[in-house]
């Protein structure tokens, strides 16, 4: 319980122990299982779907979930110019990620840094970046995407960059607060006394303490940012056709949610699931990641104690 | 089920004292009629925009002649009957015992200042900068119900321009735009509750024939199932433009012709478009039958031209482009081997949104274009910069581009469409066909027979001898109608919806 | 106290500032309004004479410097698609939202609270599992996905609610039901979260020592200290509802400040672009301010300096 050991031991445990941890929790463990089938089959599934799949076949318009007929593939039903949904998604789930992945590391490597200088340095600098921060907080951020976007054009790398700006303040808050109340505690105010310098008090001691609570904010993001773009594409600002993520396949789908309604289902579950299993993910890792309650996850513990 | 139903029918009837819309509307004669976008603005000299246009035309507004859908034939509105006195006059007789809705007396004074306050700088009225652009135009009154119109250059189709002029009464604000039109409509403009609805009252001393419905509310969602899906629950009776995947019952929902027409604009200025076989290519690769009954509705019928044959100059002899891939794949051979830079990017523009299925539709164009060995880059763009690419003055540093656009004419006359997208002076024109110019020049002035033979001669030379167009479909357009009222759209639905036309079927 | 909202005032001014100076620029590097006032087959010099009339021919900085002076006066412009001021607009458009966020906010917090709580009680339960499971779930799915399915589903296959627009109690219930998952689903977890920490505090334990019941123990000892973080949070999901009002007003039909900027930046409308954004911007400041006060009030750990 002693503070000084809160750093090392969050960044110390072993991958042994983290699995077994992921282990205790039989929710994030599914969470995290799916999410690897997931990224396995965005990265392998164009390889494995035969490109025919992906090809229109007006025959097979709207065919329906299900049904073996037409083959495994069309096992998830086909879209509006035939081709197979199962197709579809695999090819969406690329996009959808990278777009995801991409807009969430760009804010928390920014977001982040920018929270550990504001937090760690004073003066009219770190006012300047909370207030941008205020700023950027007080204003809906879809609107602010989609008049950026009608600015410049929503292309991916647009829709990206404007996805990543709008959820900087969350990362530049959370990092200042986490600093703010580090950064007068035991250890730290040791390490400089002993001669560290700045920039390694930082990496060393401050960095790894800000990491968890940061990585369990951008899986929590990831979801937000896979929901946001869906929004932007009912709007029509999002991803344009031909790329495709779930959120256009969404946005397209919903005007035969009463006819054909798997095409906008199944990529709405995907979504769904997927954010669902970052969320899952997150709030274990919030748990794991936590020297008071981390003994819930460890045997002896009992994943569902009271305290 | 039945009693949790019946409680939940039953406390709003408590709670709020009246009943859901459908319940209440069922007794009386009013209509309510959902549409998919509110006007910002309601003044009746913007009419031919068609969120305005459905609401005021005809019913608050209403114009001098009317033009015939289906034939392009004009008949007698507010004017009775009109002749002319020279190439470049025309004279309108005005019906007489007409009433403004606030009172004052329709008659040539007030045609001439409706007429000039439409035609002024001072607003930016869309029937002047749509049909009266160029024209310079003197409208007087020569009696106390005869207007006599000039305009500097010959005018032969003024009795159709005059059924785009929507006529306000006298104390109409000069120099603002009105938000309470007054006209000589059978419909009183009651109210606007912007966001809300607009509420109509039928006008008691209309000079034709009462019609049936008292009152006309419209509202707006823009989705198009919600649309359909207040009809269905009673919530409104007329939902027009749904798209073909929510007409799903065959009992309420009707199809009819809109007048839109969808093409795609070949840039002929920029190679490999530039090579007449490629374009012809492009056309034969292209199976338009496979869009029927599939993305669009089974009732679209494949276009050879730009307008629909209702039209005055409509040429009936051109021929649907066959889909014929092999014979795409040689002539873009051919073209290859004569230094055509055929693997060239061309890029395949849409807008979202035009029409309902369009992304699929631009999706299976491109697809089909790729399949025949051409290199094709789809870009999908949001209206205003849908607007930009298409009107001139156009970037010089453009790719070469399919262009996909949806036109629509019903006003009677090819000459709205032919001058402003094929001449060379058109606003959205990327043509310089000396042989075409002159053929618009000539048809423009010219009258009856002739002007017909001379617009189809332009159409034929814009489709098989300069292959400029790629035509796609004569398009349909949905609209759901409550089993509680009888109403026909029309090809003018898109622009207006009479509302002395709806009867009630109890 | 004066001095922290004077110091915070200023502050919002300035930020406020650098919002509209972004919006300004930013919107007229979208386009001329002329493409979409004017007919598509207007001449090029109809569309000239558009621009002239309007200004948009000027140089953006002269645009600038005369939209600062109307400003300065309070005249926040004329609308050109609406013809009218583009104050008068949005402030139209601005009770709806009002009303909606705030319902929904209501809702929303009341809600968490009562669920979070029970889940905290028993952290790892049934409750606990199913009710952050679900609130979850039910924020993981793009909310006009929901909507539209919520109308098909209760208006057209049941019939017991309208489908959309306002007017009656009832045309409220989807629209704040779809408006409410998402700061639902968060405000859940983060009032469980709170709560966890509340619960094993050590006059906490002391109140439980002295044999006080638990459900006063959880709804009044707890809860009070708990709550913080939950104001902060609400606040941020805030300035997030005009996201989901965006959505929410344009599937409902409802006249709102959301369906009012979406439209106004598809239509190039700049007044009102501006207008709208400068005030509901103002009204979050403000908000943020009373939000930072009632952290002062309930939290005497912070002072205001």
């Amino acid at each position: 319980m002693a503070s000084a050991s809160l750093p090392g031991a969050a960044g110390g445990l072993g991958a042994r122990r983290w699995l077994a941890m992921l282990a205790r929790d039989p929710l994030a463990c599914l969470a995290a299982l799916f999410l690897l089938l997931l990224v396995l089959a965005a990265l392998l599934g164009p390889a494995l779907i035969p490109e025919s799949a992906g090809r229109m076949n007006l025959r097979l318009r709207n065919a329906p979930p299900f049904e073996l007929a037409n083959g495994w593939l069309y096992i998830l039903g086909a879209d509006t110019l035939g081709r197979s949904m199962l197709a579809r998604l695999i090819e969406a789930s690329r996009s959808t990620l990278m777009v995801a992945s991409s807009a969430v590391a760009l804010s928390f490597l920014i977001g982040g840094t920018l929270g550990v200088l504001a937090g760690y340095a004073r003066g009219w600098g770190a006012t300047l970046i909370l207030r941008m921060a205020d700023v950027l907080m007080s204003f809906p951020s879809l609107l602010l995407a989609v008049v950026v976007l009608y600015t410049f054009s929503p292309s991916i790398k647009n829709i990206v960059l404007v996805l990543a700006i709008t959820r900087l303040p969350v990362y530049i808050r959370t990092a200042r607060a986490e600093i703010l109340e580090l950064r007068e505690r035991m250890f730290v105010s040791a390490a400089r006394v002993m001669g560290a310098g700045p920039i390694r008090t930082a990496l060393r001691h401050v960095v790894p303490f800000v990491l968890p609570t940061l990585l369990t904010l951008a899986a929590v993001d990831f979801a937000y940012v896979m929901l946001a773009e869906s929004a932007l594409s009912f709007l029509g600002i999002g991803i344009q056709p031909p790329d495709v993520t779930w959120g256009l396949m969404v946005a397209q789908g919903r005007g035969y949610l009463a006819s054909a309604w798997w095409l906008a289902f199944f990529p709405g579950l995907f979504i769904m699931l997927t954010t669902l299993s970052l969320n899952l993910l997150a709030s274990w890792l919030r748990v794991a990641a936590d020297p008071q309650q981390r003994w819930r996850l460890e045997p002896g513990g009992k994943a569902g104690d009271a305290p | 089920m039945g009693i949790t139903r019946r409680l939940l029918a039953a406390v709003p009837l408590v709670l709020c004292g009246w009943a859901l819309a459908g319940a209440a509307a069922a007794a009386d004669k009013n209509v309510t009629i959902v549409l998919p976008e509110e006007p910002d603005i309601v003044d009746p000299c913007h009419a031919s925009r068609s969120n305005i246009g459905r609401i005021v035309k005809q019913n608050v507004a209403e114009t001098l002649t009317e033009i015939d859908p289906v034939d392009g034939s004009v008949t007698p509105r507010l004017a009775t009957s009109w002749e002319q006195v020279d190439e470049k006059t025309w004279r309108f007789e005005l019906r007489q015992g007409v009433r403004f809705h606030d009172g004052s007396d329709f008659d040539a004074q007030a045609a001439v200042g409706s007429i000039n306050r439409t035609l002024s700088e001072k607003l930016d009225c869309e029937i002047r900068v749509k049909f009266f652009g160029p024209i310079e135009l003197t409208a007087t009154a020569v009696g106390p119900h005869t207007l006599e119109v000039q305009t500097v250059e010959p005018s032969p189709i003024m009795p159709t321009m005059m059924g785009t002029m929507t006529i306000q009464s006298p104390k109409a604000p000069a120099d603002s735009l009105t938000r309470e039109p007054i006209g000589t409509g059978p419909y009183v403009f009651k109210s606007w509750q912007p966001g809300q609805n607009v509420v109509l009252e039928r006008f008691d001393g209309y000079w034709g024939e009462q019609p049936e419905a008292e009152k006309a509310t419209y509202i707006w969602r823009s989705e198009s199932a919600v649309r359909a899906a207040m009809v269905a629950t009673g919530e409104a009776d007329i939902a027009p433009s749904i798209s073909v995947q929510d007409a799903s019952d065959p009992e309420t929902d009707v199809s009819y012709f809109d007048s839109e027409t969808t093409a795609m604009r070949i840039d002929v200025t920029r190679a490999p478009l530039d090579d007449l076989r490629i374009r012809k290519a492009v056309n034969l690769a292209i199976d338009r039958s496979a869009f029927i009954g599939t993305i669009l509705s089974k009732d679209v019928v494949p276009a050879t031209q730009l307008v629909v044959p209702g039209i005055n100059g409509h040429n009936p002899e051109l021929v649907v482009w066959p889909y014929d891939p092999e014979q795409a794949r040689k002539l873009i051979a051919e073209a290859k081997a004569d230094g055509v830079p055929v693997e060239k990017e061309i890029v395949l523009i849409g807008r979202r949104g035009i029409h309902a299925g369009v992304t699929e539709v631009m999706e299976a164009i491109h697809a089909m274009l790729q399949d025949v060995g051409l290199n094709v880059k789809l870009q999908m763009v949001e209206v205003a910069e849908w607007v930009d690419i298409y009107t001139k003055p156009y970037a010089e540093d453009r790719p070469p581009t399919l262009f996909h656009t949806m036109h629509d004419n019903n006003n009677g006359d090819a000459v709205f469409t032919v001058f402003f997208k094929y001449h060379s002076d058109g606003a959205q024109s990327v043509l310089s066909d000396e042989k075409l110019d002159e053929l618009v020049e000539k048809a423009t002035y010219a009258t009856g027979e002739e002007r017909r033979q001379l617009w189809q001669q332009a159409f034929a030379r814009i489709n098989d001898e300069l292959v400029a167009d790629v035509p796609l479909f004569h398009m349909v357009g949905y609209t759901r109608v409550s089993p509680r009222v009888n109403f026909t759209p029309s090809i003018s639905t898109n622009s207006e919806i009479q509302l002395q036309t709806i009867t009630f079927n109890e | 106290m004066g001095s922290f909202i004077a110091r915070r005032s200023l502050q919002s001014l300035v930020a406020l500032a650098g919002l509209i100076v972004l919006v300004f620029f930013a919107a007229r590097l979208t386009g001329s309004p002329a493409d979409l006032y004017l007919p598509i087959d207007a001449s090029v010099e109809a569309r000239q004479a558009f621009n002239e009339k309007h200004g948009f021919n000027d140089p953006l900085t002269e645009q600038f410097g005369r939209f600062l002076v109307d400003l300065a006066r309070f005249d926040l412009g004329h609308s050109i698609r609406k013809d009218r001021p583009a104050l008068e607009v949005v402030l139209e458009a601005i009770p709806t939202t009002l009303a909606l966020a705030a319902v929904t906010m209501t809702l929303a917090v009341a809600g968490a609270i009562l669920v979070g709580s029970l889940a905290a009680r028993r952290p790892g339960g049934a409750v606990d599992r199913l009710g952050s499971t679900l609130s979850l779930a039910a924020a993981s799915a793009p909310d006009f996905w929901v909507a539209i399915s919520a109308i098909l589903l209760f208006a057209v296959a049941l019939g017991w609610l309208p489908t959309s627009g306002m007017g009656t109690f009832w045309h409220w219930i989807m629209p704040v039901g779809v408006l409410l998952i998402r700061p639902f689903g968060i405000l859940v977890q983060v009032v469980r979260g709170s709560m966890l920490g509340a619960l094993s505090a050590p006059y906490v334990k002391t109140a439980r020592a002295k044999g006080i019941r638990e459900r006063t123990v959880v709804f009044v000892h707890a809860l009070r200290n708990g709550l913080l973080p939950v104001i902060t949070v609400a606040g941020d999901q805030a300035a997030g509802i005009v996201n989901g009002a965006v959505i929410v007003e344009t599937i409902f039909g409802w006249p709102g400040i959301g369906k009012l900027m979406i439209d106004s930046i598809i239509q190039r409308d700049f007044a009102v672009i501006q207008a709208s954004i400068l005030v509901t911007a103002a009204i979050i400041f403000a908000m943020n301010i009373v939000i930072d006060l009632a952290y002062g009030l309930l939290d005497p750990r912070v002072r205001h300096a």
